[in-house]
């Protein structure tokens, strides 16, 4: 198929026609930059193709704002020697029209007619989308899609394979797939993917495992019912057997034998016991008689025990009453010398009390002339104390006035030297003999007068002249100073003194007299403290008691004699006393303990000569020797008796043990339990036997065998039909692997010659790896040395160069088949390195050689050199305006 | 049915051909009116019922249906007695299959012999033996028995004055036993005017193939050495005559595909004591038991096959087990004839494992084989021969089938 021109109008931008005319069978490279159109020209080639005429989904092919646009693509191209030649135009004027080699289509007709030479299918309505494509779908690759190929291929995959099919010459089969599919539908209702039972299979399985429990519990049960049939046969013979025979009745006869004998025994032993009691009687009574003998004959040795105690007794009572006459002569003694210290200690007692006399007195005695001269001397300090309070009362005038006078007095003083500086000074010397008369008084000779006031100065003679001192400081000092005088005059009449000298004077004796009455007061205290009336009867106190000790000095017996001198003293005195009353004491003790010691000697002695007589006395009494002789006599009787019974008793005994009563017991015992035994056994085989028929009964009623029969049966039926299901499975499971395994080998035979175009343009890029196609003929695993994977997993850029080759393999492929192939490339590899850039360019010229390309990009430079001019898609647009 | 009784009555016994089938009784009246009163005694002799008994190689229909015919052929034994003019039925043993059977078995059985109301003797044999506790004890329990039903739970004589016979049974009481129990028989003693009809259930030593068990010995002699007029014998299935005095009954209605010679009562009669037995053998059972061996080479053989099909009356139950080979073709027409075949038997079953599928090329156009179908069907043609040749048997049919539907469908 070679596409010769493409015009196309009113589509999207190109409002104005545009023709891309001139088209070469190989390679043509349109370049332009971003929106300059070329996915425009792309569109509009789809469109012309794939969209129906009369769709109402293309509005995207109006150019912008233009309602009244009727968008048109006109395609030439020829295909098999016959030229083809399509107008389509959509929208506002709907058309399709298909002119081939002459023969004129148009509408749908037009329009299937393409899609079966391309290879596509129509939208049924709206506009046309991915699984519609078919194989140029795989072929025209739209920009930033070439490494999707997957969803292309799959939509190509009839076209593609109806196209191997040619090649091949091969029938696939009709229907192999369909009856492959029915075949893993049947085995997957009785088997899983991995092969295992699933569904019936599974559940007859169960079931069967299920039953064969179930019998095997059956078949128990039955063994058991068979078993209780077999015991309860055994057990009917032995009942039977037992209500025949009776054993237990041998046994109770023995029983009653065995205690016959036993009761004889029993006899002999009650005997046994009752002699036996009469013989310990006979041993008590025997023992009490002797036990009396005893008794009697002890009596004599203690008569003459007695006799001893009381010879004892009287050489103690000798010995003691021997002793009384030293220790009387001791405290006779000790007596003597205690009466010697006390009189001693009397007299020293008496030399103490004087001599504590004597002292008395004279301590006294200085006492009292102590007192004596200290109330002398008090005497006359308060005779010169009273004259001073007197001389003190004479003078007492306050210092506090005499303060203020004194001061008065200065103040006048000063005011009077003040007045009379400022006094009109009047001065004079006169004629010898000659007299004024100033204010009344008369003045001679010279002298000098201060004026104070208004003064007349007469002069005889002559009359009198008046002088009247002038100024205001003048009249107030004359009345201050007449207020001082007036004030100095009242107080020395308070005072009631004459002048301050007078005054002053007075103090000063006042104060004196003051300052002798506390000295005399301090003198009065120092000797009477108290006050003279205290000391005074202090004086008359130790006066009365002098005489007192004087008195009893007197009353004492005179002074001793000069062995007084040499006599002990007190303390010496009263220690000798009491040592001496000490062994007074003990010397009377001894003499006390002695004598009770006598009376208590005497008492033994008289108390042992009585009972000595008392029992001397009854012992040699009638009563007394009878009494002896009866018990001899039944002593002898009872040690006979004893005899007697010894002999009964050791006969009987003999006899007892000959029977072995032990033994008969042990028969009894014997004979009873084989009786209770046997019976018992009877009766538990009759218990058994019911409880075995009530059981049997039980069990036959539910038909055991019957049931594992029927069971036996149910499991034969499952496993049946588990056999038919297991045989059915296999078969299945064969039939499934070698269809699979046939329609794999016929898909290998179909995949080789897509496999050999892909290795022819992989070679080129990889010159060791592999693509393999997978039975869908889609690229799938991809080998390079050693790595190994699935095509999805290799980078974009390889995938898009893959897929890119896939696509030039299926071109290859639909071109060896006769179907049509053009190629367009929108803006392609653009993920590709310089290297694989280059290899790709090779595949591509190698692949332009057969097919037509169609190369869309805004990178020129990358495919400079792949040997075709390439054509601007601006410049295109320039020539058809001006054309 | 002609080469059947031929092998099974070698002896040279002839049975009395049943002209109305299983159906024996529909003229029981007027042989009834023909009885004479005063006549020497004539009994029926039977055993091997085996009640209780299941099948399970069948389907529940059919196992339901073969249980119900063993009911029906006591009634039908019941009937034969009554339209003979039996004076007796005697049962030699096996009544029941097993000890546990349901009461309802229990009373179904005994419920069946009411047509008869002369006296019936069962004997207990090695699948109903007397034990301590048994199917007859659990029949007395459940009050099931009629009068008129004597069972011989203990060695020993039943006296049937009025009927002329004296019965000398031995029982099993244990369910095997190595001694002959009919040994006492020599020795019991029985009235002179009385027939001494013997009664027992075991192996006659020396006379039936090895493989039957070695318990239960009867000596062969025993009718001579007892100087019994008849022994009735049970336990081999089969009709069979040890000697003129002693006879296997054989099961009355067939319940397996060996001992071919089953499905008959026999009615004896004898000219007092002393007399030789005459033995009538009257077929009773329903259900006719085939077990088919066939080898098809040519497809003439299939013919003859479904020929032999086509004439087995409709009350039978087959097992065909076939070798050889077969081509697809046929092989739907083997399918097709069975099918049929399985509406109108009783019971069918073929095994066609053995059997090869060998498609020719019209089986492989018919069905549209092509592409690698027709590869697969070649292998798997040829893995008949191989070692799992039974799962590439079923896979080729399998495959031949949906094929076949689908090109059926296509049409």
């Amino acid at each position: 198929m070679k596409l010769q021109q493409l015009r196309l109008e009113q589509i999207r931008q190109f409002r104005d026609p545009l023709l891309l005319g001139d088209l070469q069978p190989g390679i043509n490279l349109i370049h332009g930059p971003n929106e300059s159109g070329k996915s425009t020209l792309v569109r509009a080639i789809r469109a012309a193709f794939f969209e129906r005429h009369r769709s109402k989904s293309v509005e995207d092919l109006r150019p912008w704002g233009d309602s009244a646009a009727v968008p048109t693509v006109e395609l030439a191209f020829e295909h098999n020697q016959r030229s083809w030649r399509l107008t389509k135009s959509f929208l506002q004027r709907k058309r399709c029209d298909l002119v081939v080699d002459g023969t004129s289509y148009s509408g749908d007709e037009a329009e299937e007619k393409l899609a079966a030479l391309l290879g596509y299918q129509l939208p049924q309505k709206g506009a046309s989308k991915e699984q519609h494509w078919g194989v140029p779908g795989l072929l025209w690759v739209e920009q930033g899609t070439g490494q999707d190929i997957e969803r292309a291929v799959e939509h190509a995959g009839d076209h593609l394979k109806s196209a191997l099919n040619n090649l091949v010459g091969e029938v696939a089969s009709s229907g192999g797939d369909e009856v492959i599919q029915e075949i893993e539908q049947q085995r997957g209702e009785l088997l899983t993917g991995t092969g295992k039972p699933r569904g019936e299979y599974l559940q007859l399985e169960k079931d069967q495992q299920q039953l064969q429990e179930e019998i095997a519990v059956l078949d128990d049960r039955i063994r058991q019912y068979q078993e209780q049939v077999d015991r309860l046969g055994r057990l009917t013979d032995e009942y039977e057997k037992a209500r025949r025979e009776r054993p237990w009745d041998q046994a109770l006869r023995n029983l009653e034998r065995a205690r016959e004998r036993y009761r004889q025994v029993e006899v002999l032993q009650q005997q046994q016991a009752r002699d036996k009691e009469a013989l310990q009687y006979v041993q008590q009574s025997l023992a009490l008689l002797r036990q009396n003998q005893e008794q009697l004959q002890s009596q004599n040795r203690k008569l003459q025990q007695r006799e001893a105690d009381l010879q004892k007794a009287r050489q103690q009572l000798a010995r003691e009453e021997a002793r009384a006459e030293p220790l009387q002569t001791a405290v006779e003694q000790a007596r003597a010398v205690y009466d010697a210290a006390g009189k001693a200690l009397e007299r020293a007692r008496q030399q103490e009390a004087r001599q504590r006399l004597v002292q008395d007195i004279a301590r006294l005695q200085a006492q009292h002339q102590s007192l004596s001269l200290s109330l002398e001397k008090a005497g006359e300090f308060q005779r010169k104390l009273d004259e001073a309070r007197k001389q003190k009362q004479q003078n007492r005038i306050d210092g506090g006035t005499v303060q203020q006078l004194r001061k008065t007095r200065r103040e006048l003083d000063e005011e009077t030297i003040r007045s009379r500086a400022i006094a009109t000074r009047l001065s004079w010397e006169l004629d010898p003999g000659k007299s004024l008369r100033l204010n009344g008084q008369q003045i001679s000779e010279q002298g000098e007068e201060r004026l104070l006031e208004d003064s007349t100065l007469s002069i005889p003679g002559f009359g009198s002249l008046g002088i009247t001192p002038g100024g205001e400081d003048l009249a107030r000092a004359r009345r201050s100073l007449q207020r001082l005088e007036q004030r100095l005059s009242d107080e020395l009449a308070a005072l009631g003194v004459a002048s301050l000298e007078e005054a002053e004077q007075r103090l000063v004796r006042f104060q004196e007299a003051d300052r002798q009455l506390n000295h005399l007061e301090d003198l009065l205290k120092s000797v009477a403290p108290n006050g003279i009336d205290r000391l005074t009867s202090e004086y008359d106190d130790t006066g009365i008691e002098l005489e007192k000790r004087r008195v009893e000095q007197a009353g004492l017996p005179s002074t001793p004699g000069p062995e007084a001198e040499t006599a002990p003293g007190k303390t010496e005195a009263e220690s000798t006393v009491r040592h001496a009353e000490a062994a007074l004491t003990n010397a009377e003790d001894a003499r006390t303990r002695h004598e009770k010691s006598v009376l208590t000697a005497r008492q033994d002695c008289d108390n042992a000569r009585r009972e000595w007589q008392q029992l001397k006395d009854e012992l040699e009494g009638t009563e007394r020797q009878q009494q002896l002789q009866q018990l001899a006599g039944e002593l002898a009787a009872a040690e006979q008796r004893k005899a007697g019974l010894e002999g009964t008793l050791q006969e009987r005994d003999h006899e007892i043990q000959r029977t072995r009563p032990d033994l008969i017991r042990l028969d009894i015992e014997r004979y009873q339990r084989a009786a209770e035994t046997q019976q018992q056994a009877q009766q538990n085989r009759e218990r058994e036997l019911r409880d075995i028929r009530v059981r049997l009964e039980a069990w036959g009623a539910e038909g055991l065998e019957e049931q594992r029969n029927d069971k036996a049966a149910e499991l034969e039926h499952h496993h049946r039909r588990y056999q038919e299901l297991h045989r059915r499975a296999r078969a299945l499971d064969l039939l499934l692997n070698l269809l699979t395994e046939k329609r794999q080998a016929l898909t290998r035979r179909l995949q080789a010659p897509l496999q050999k175009h892909l290795d022819h343009y992989l070679s080129v890029l990889f010159p060791d790896a592999t693509l393999e196609v997978d039975e869908n003929l889609m690229p799938g695993r991809f080998t390079r040395g050693n790595e190994l994977g699935q095509m999805s997993e290799l980078s974009f850029g390889a995938r898009e160069q893959m897929g890119l080759i896939s696509r030039l393999a299926y071109a290859d492929l639909l071109l060896e088949a006769g179907r049509p192939t053009l190629i367009i490339l929108d803006d392609t590899l653009v993920h590709s390195d310089m290297g694989r850039l280059e290899g790709m360019k090779r595949i591509l010229f190698d692949a332009a050689r057969r097919h037509q390309i169609l190369l869309f990009t805004c990178h020129p430079e990358h495919w400079q050199d792949l040997g075709v001019e390439p054509r601007d898609l601006e410049a295109l647009k320039g020539q058809t305006v001006s054309g | 049915m002609a080469g059947l009784a031929q092998r099974a009555f070698g002896n040279g016994i002839v049975p009395v051909p049943s002209a109305r089938g299983p159906d024996l009784n529909r003229d029981a009246i007027t042989i009834k009116i023909a009885r004479e009163v005063n006549r020497l005694p004539r009994f029926l002799h039977t055993a091997d019922w085996q009640m209780g008994r299941s099948f399970s190689r069948f389907e529940a229909e059919d196992s339901a249906a073969l249980t119900e015919a063993r009911f029906e052929v006591i009634e039908r034994l019941a009937r034969l007695a009554l339209e003979e003019n039996c004076d007796a039925i005697l049962v030699a043993g096996d009544v029941f299959d097993a000890q546990t059977v349901s009461d309802r078995t229990i009373r179904r059985v005994f419920n069946a012999t009411r047509a008869f109301a002369g006296p019936w003797v069962m004997l207990p044999g090695n699948h109903d033996a007397a034990l301590a506790e048994s199917v007859w004890s659990r029949a007395r329990r459940l009050n099931a028995v009629p009068d008129n039903v004597h069972l011989a739970l203990e060695p020993g004589l039943t006296v049937l004055s009025d009927q002329g016979l004296a019965i000398l049974s031995a029982p099993l009481t244990q369910r095997h036993t190595y001694r002959d129990l009919t040994e006492p028989f020599d020795a019991l003693e029985t009235p002179p005017d009385l027939l001494r009809i013997g009664l027992a259930h075991g192996s006659v030593e020396g006379v039936l193939p090895e493989e039957v068990d070695a318990t239960n010995p009867i000596a062969p002699d025993r009718a001579e050495r007892a100087n019994l007029d008849y022994l009735a014998l049970g336990d081999w299935h089969g009709t069979k005559q040890i000697n003129p005095r002693t006879w296997y009954s054989g099961t009355p209605e067939p319940e397996r595909f060996r001992n071919n010679d089953a499905g008959y009562g026999l009615i004896v009669d004898i000219e007092g004591p002393g007399g030789l037995p005459a033995v009538t053998l009257h077929e009773t059972a329903r259900y006719r038991w085939y077990q088919w061996r066939e080898t098809l080479a040519v497809p003439s053989d299939l013919d003859g096959l479904l020929e032999r099909i086509e004439g087995l009356r409709e009350s039978s139950v087959l097992d065909i087990r076939l070798e050889g080979s077969i081509t697809l073709a046929d092989d739907q027409r083997l399918t097709e004839a069975l099918s049929v075949a399985e509406a109108r038997f009783r019971c069918i079953a073929c095994d066609r494992t053995r059997l090869q599928l060998t498609p020719t090329e019209d089986d492989i156009a018919s069905i549209q084989a092509d592409g690698y179908l027709g590869e697969v069907i070649e292998e798997l043609r040829a893995r008949q021969e191989g070692d799992r040749a039974e799962t590439a048997r079923d896979a080729l049919a399998l495959l031949a089938e949906l094929l076949r539907n689908r090109s059926e469908v296509a049409r």
